[in-house]
């Protein structure tokens, strides 16, 4: 090779194969993503939407299998010089945002044709939104990091105005896309502020670069004040939460499922990234701000959840609430909270997905059964879908043996060890409130049969109802072979304690 | 052998969901005896003379944590089994033929039994509080969906969240004795050997104990009590109040206690329980006397007796706790043997009015029968189960503070007033004059035999219990290894 002097340039075929490797599930789901886009130009009309679904299945499918295949086998590094990473941390999400990205597809491939939408472009901005979260997950740069989440946001921005006769859901879009705005801002003024005081947008080289005796650096803790006021709009927590339940509501069923998991799992892996490897040096300075927001998220989000009478803004503060609790095992830190955090967000994927899809299959052209009164009398109208919505539900509440129990208690035990008592208390005490409006839920599930005909015909049709039944079998079934999920978990947190 | 106590009713209890409705009552009624059975086997076998668990089955479940599964019996839970696969059983048989939903109902009680069979067997305090919450969820659906009165929601929910108020307090608990005891395991007796120190005792002590005073339910926690009771219906009621309650009582014997030893603060926590507990032996009796419905008076008799054996159990010595434990059998004997008696009276009479019943007897002398043997036991009649376990609660209170024994000594100056005033006034007074409820309305159907049969093995156990304590106490050696009893 023939290089000019002092540009160092060893990038060899070998190095770029291995580079690539380690984003291989990034590339699936990105060639996917192209792929659909050239397919949806070549093909009729009518045969768009379902081949598009097809190849975003498989695309997300074979991510899903490298992620597993690297994580079983133990690969894993840092690749492009470190501005990504392929390490269990990264794989870990991967498999997770492939996971959601599949039920996705199968729930609102159903949902845009009943609704009367167009199919295909919903999945490639879904496929283009997983692009982002992967990246995210997988930063090992603060560049990464934006890069990641600018992409995500973008897609999500047009998702969730992609009914576009409705007025509802154009408000939902332009609501996000201003608010998400500001928060992106935030985050990257945070970012360069960050750069100016350590020099550097690598997080490796961050964790090392700040040391405990740099709690008093105001450009470093300014950076760090923006850059969580940001991270805290992304995972919805109080106070910054208040576009969640607007956008929720007027979004598309799916892309709220989607969202309601999906971008809180992304956002929660920047948190973990930036915040407890990153910066984990000067936990005490920001640990006192995250402990706030999730106090605050606790209250906030259980005591308006009572109030509402949809369910898709009921589940938005719901989602709010749970920020706050998994906030807790980010304050823990350490292997054993950073675990409780994978181990929380992959059950909530099946605990609330679950839920949405329930509530997706009452959709028609009209609209979407989402009041509380649409789901009047469906455990007998349907009794599969009426069991598995009363599982969702109660293991949102944190009942056992489902899976949300286990991960409240890998929660509140990290908490509890890291001495953030207080905080596990008042958790414990607002999850009672909780209850009461998921069993309101139950209630209208398990209510006699209306007399009048429902506002709207429940139409069991099998993509939903087989994503229900799967979320519904995994939310039970990983609460009693937790341990399983958990050591993945314990593994996804191990990159992360590198740098202390 | 000990894991098919819990598993078949719960395997039991959701095939018989699914089943059809002639069937899921056969099969709930086989699930339903065959878990008796299996613990009348582990009963017989039970071996008197061994301390410590038996039948013991442990395998690692969540190896990070530390936790197992851990089930054993001793001679605290070994008749709290047999008494919860009983009542099941009784509960089942005495499901009308003709109720709604029928296969839903009986799966769901069989699953409850399953949950409550749970535990009593765990000896892993994580796996403990998974079956103490789950049972939460049949027991829930139970009292809503085939609740009596007018909105059996509101009693369902009230009791939900009350106990989870407590339950989930005592998930920090649970938590806290893992990550402040250095044993770093979720093993019960790991736990009694290496408790936490007794600062941090003495908060875990509150935390665990909130959970299990509402359960019980202790005075003041009990306002959840009265309406869950009035709008459950009678063979959930069985189980309600016949095993439910034992659990919490059984909670702080097995759990509270051992496990929380020495909780020390600058205060004298001590008369904490003990007090609450006579506050709840008067209350509860006074509350009894003030009723005309039937059903509220033996609901609220039952806060009382509950009273007695909380205050056994904080007597802190070996009567008492022994007491409370035979008290513990007797009371989920005879609450549910009055609840049926009181189902059986408001289906013939169509009421429960105690001011309007007179005079049931002679139309139904074998009902009047059994109800006066199971009045006897409820007001303490020596020779009866109550006798006993009374007693030697007050004996062990005794020693704690003479004080507190006599103020005890109200529930049994009480119960006899309350009691016989309901028994002598539905069975044997004239009807004087015109009644709101015409003799000739009131279908006066003497007791079945198949009813007969249900209540003959309660009433059995009342003879068996009051002549032969020793049955029971004499395994008392075994009595929750490593609990260490203290002095006021």
């Amino acid at each position: 090779m023939i290089l000019t002097a002092g540009l160092q340039i060893s990038y060899s075929a070998a190095q770029a194969w291995s580079d690539l490797s380690q984003i291989g599930p990034i590339v699936a789901v990105t060639v996917a993503l192209l792929v659909a886009v050239v397919v949806d130009l070549l093909l009729p009309r009518a045969q768009r939407g379902p081949a598009v679904a097809m190849i975003s299945i498989a695309g997300l499918v074979l991510a899903l299998g490298i992620a597993a295949y690297r994580l079983v086998n133990g690969y894993g590094g840092s690749a492009y010089f470190r501005f990504v990473s392929g390490d269990a941390f990264a794989l870990f999400f991967e498999l997770l945002f492939a996971t959601i990205g599949v039920l996705a597809v199968i729930v609102s491939s159903s949902y845009v044709r009943r609704r009367g939408l167009d199919e295909s472009e919903l999945h490639v901005l879904t496929l283009a939104a997983i692009v982002g979260m992967m990246s995210l997950a997988a930063a090992g740069s603060l560049v990464t990091v934006f890069l990641g989440l600018e992409l995500l946001s973008i897609a999500l921005y047009v998702s969730c105005g992609y009914n576009r006769k409705e007025q509802a859901s154009q408000e939902s879009a332009a609501k996000y896309l201003i608010i998400g705005g500001f928060a992106s801002a935030f985050v990257l003024y945070g970012m360069a502020l960050i750069y100016g005081a350590t020099g550097t947008t690598v997080i490796s080289d961050i964790a090392t670069r700040v040391t405990s005796d740099m709690g008093g650096n105001p450009l470093l803790l300014l950076g760090v004040l923006l850059m969580g006021v940001g991270f805290a709009f992304k995972v919805s927590a109080a106070p910054f939460h208040m576009w969640t339940p607007d956008v929720y509501q007027g979004a598309p069923l799916p892309v709220t499922a989607f969202m309601s998991v999906a971008t809180k799992a992304a956002a929660f892996a920047m948190i973990l990234r930036v915040f407890n490897y990153g910066l984990g040096h000067i936990g005490p300075e920001w640990q006192v701000l995250l402990a706030f927001t999730a106090a605050a998220s606790m209250v906030v989000g259980n005591l308006m959840a009572i109030v509402q009478s949809s369910i898709k803004r009921m589940l938005a503060y719901s989602g709010v609430a749970h920020a706050g609790y998994i906030l807790v095992g980010v304050l823990a830190g350490g292997r054993a909270g950073v675990a409780a955090v994978l181990f929380y967000l992959f059950g909530y994927v099946f605990m609330n997905f679950g839920a949405f899809a329930v509530v997706s299959t009452l959709s028609t052209a009209d609209g979407d059964g989402d009041q509380y009164e649409d789901l009047n009398g469906l455990g007998y109208r349907n009794p599969t879908l009426g069991v598995l919505m009363s599982v969702f539900m109660l293991s949102l509440a944190g009942f056992p043996p489902m899976v949300g129990f286990f991960g409240k208690v890998f929660l509140f035990a990290a908490g509890i060890s890291t001495g953030w008592t207080w905080l596990v208390v008042l958790a414990v005490l607002t999850s009672v409130v909780s209850v009461y409006y998921y069993f309101r839920v139950l209630f209208h599930v398990w209510s006699p049969l209306p007399e009048a005909p429902a506002r709207y015909a429940l139409r069991p049709v099998r993509g939903p109802v087989t994503v229900v039944l799967v979320t519904g079998i995994f939310a039970i079934a990983l609460g009693p072979l937790s341990g399983y999920l958990l050591q993945v978990g314990l593994n996804g947190a191990a990159p992360l304690l590198g740098g202390r | 052998m000990l894991s098919s106590l819990w598993i078949v009713p719960a395997l039991g209890g959701i095939v018989v969901c699914f089943l059809p409705r002639g069937l899921a009552r056969v099969g709930a009624i086989a699930v339903a005896l065959g878990e008796l059975a299996l613990t009348l086997v582990v009963a017989a076998t039970f071996d008197a003379g061994q301390h410590g668990y038996q039948y013991a089955e442990q395998a690692s479940w969540i190896t990070q944590f530390n936790v197992s599964y851990h089930l054993g019996v001793d001679g605290l839970s070994v008749w709290l089994l047999v008494l919860n696969a009983l009542i099941g059983t009784v509960a089942v048989l005495a499901t009308p033929a003709v109720w709604p939903r029928a296969a839903a109902f009986l799966g769901l009680m069989l699953l409850m039994e399953a949950g409550m069979a749970g535990v009593f067997l765990s000896v892993d305090l994580l796996l403990f509080y998974v079956f103490w919450e789950a049972m939460l969820i049949p027991a829930y659906f139970l009292l809503w969906l085939w609740g009596e009165g007018d909105r059996p929601s509101y009693a369902a929910l009230k009791f939900v969240l009350f106990t989870l108020v407590g339950s989930l307090l005592m998930l920090v608990g649970v938590i806290g004795e893992y990550v402040f005891s250095s044993a770093h395991s979720f093993d019960l007796p790991a736990l009694a050997a290496q408790p936490p120190s007794p600062q941090i005792q003495f908060g875990l002590f509150f935390l665990f104990a909130a959970a299990f005073a509402v359960k019980i339910p202790v005075w003041p926690f009990h306002s959840w009590l009265p309406d869950a009771y009035m709008s459950a219906p009678t063979p959930f009621l069985l189980l309600l109040a016949g095993v439910m309650g034992k659990t919490g009582a059984y909670g702080m014997l097995r759990v509270l206690l051992p496990l929380n030893p020495h909780p020390v603060n600058w205060w004298d926590w001590n008369w904490v329980l003990p007090v609450l507990a006579v506050i709840g032996i008067a209350w509860g009796a006074l509350l009894a006397l003030a009723q005309r419905d039937m059903k509220a008076l033996v609901a609220y008799s039952s806060i009382s007796h509950m009273g007695f054996i909380v205050l056994g159990i904080f007597a802190l010595n070996a009567q008492g706790q022994e007491g409370a434990v035979v008290q513990m059998l007797n009371h989920g004997i005879i609450v549910p043997a009055l609840f049926l008696i009181v189902a059986w009276i408001y289906a013939r009479t169509g009421s429960r009015d105690r001011g309007v019943l007179t005079g049931l007897a002679p139309a139904m002398p074998v009902l009047a029968g059994l109800f006066l043997v199971v009045t006897m036991a409820a007001l303490g009649l020596p020779g009866l189960n109550s006798f006993v376990g009374e007693f030697m609660t007050l004996l062990g209170a005794w020693q704690l503070s003479p004080g507190l024994a006599v103020a005890g000594c109200t529930g049994l100056i009480l119960a006899p007033i309350y009691m016989l005033r309901l028994f002598q006034g539905a069975m044997y007074t004239e009807v004087a004059g015109g009644s709101d409820h015409p003799p000739e309305a009131v279908v006066r159907k003497d007791l079945a035999r198949r009813e007969v049969a249900l209540l003959a093995p309660l009433v059995a156990l009342m003879f068996v219990l009051g002549l032969y304590p020793y049955l029971v106490v004499h395994l008392m050696p075994a009595l929750g290894a490593g609990m260490q009893v203290l002095r006021w």
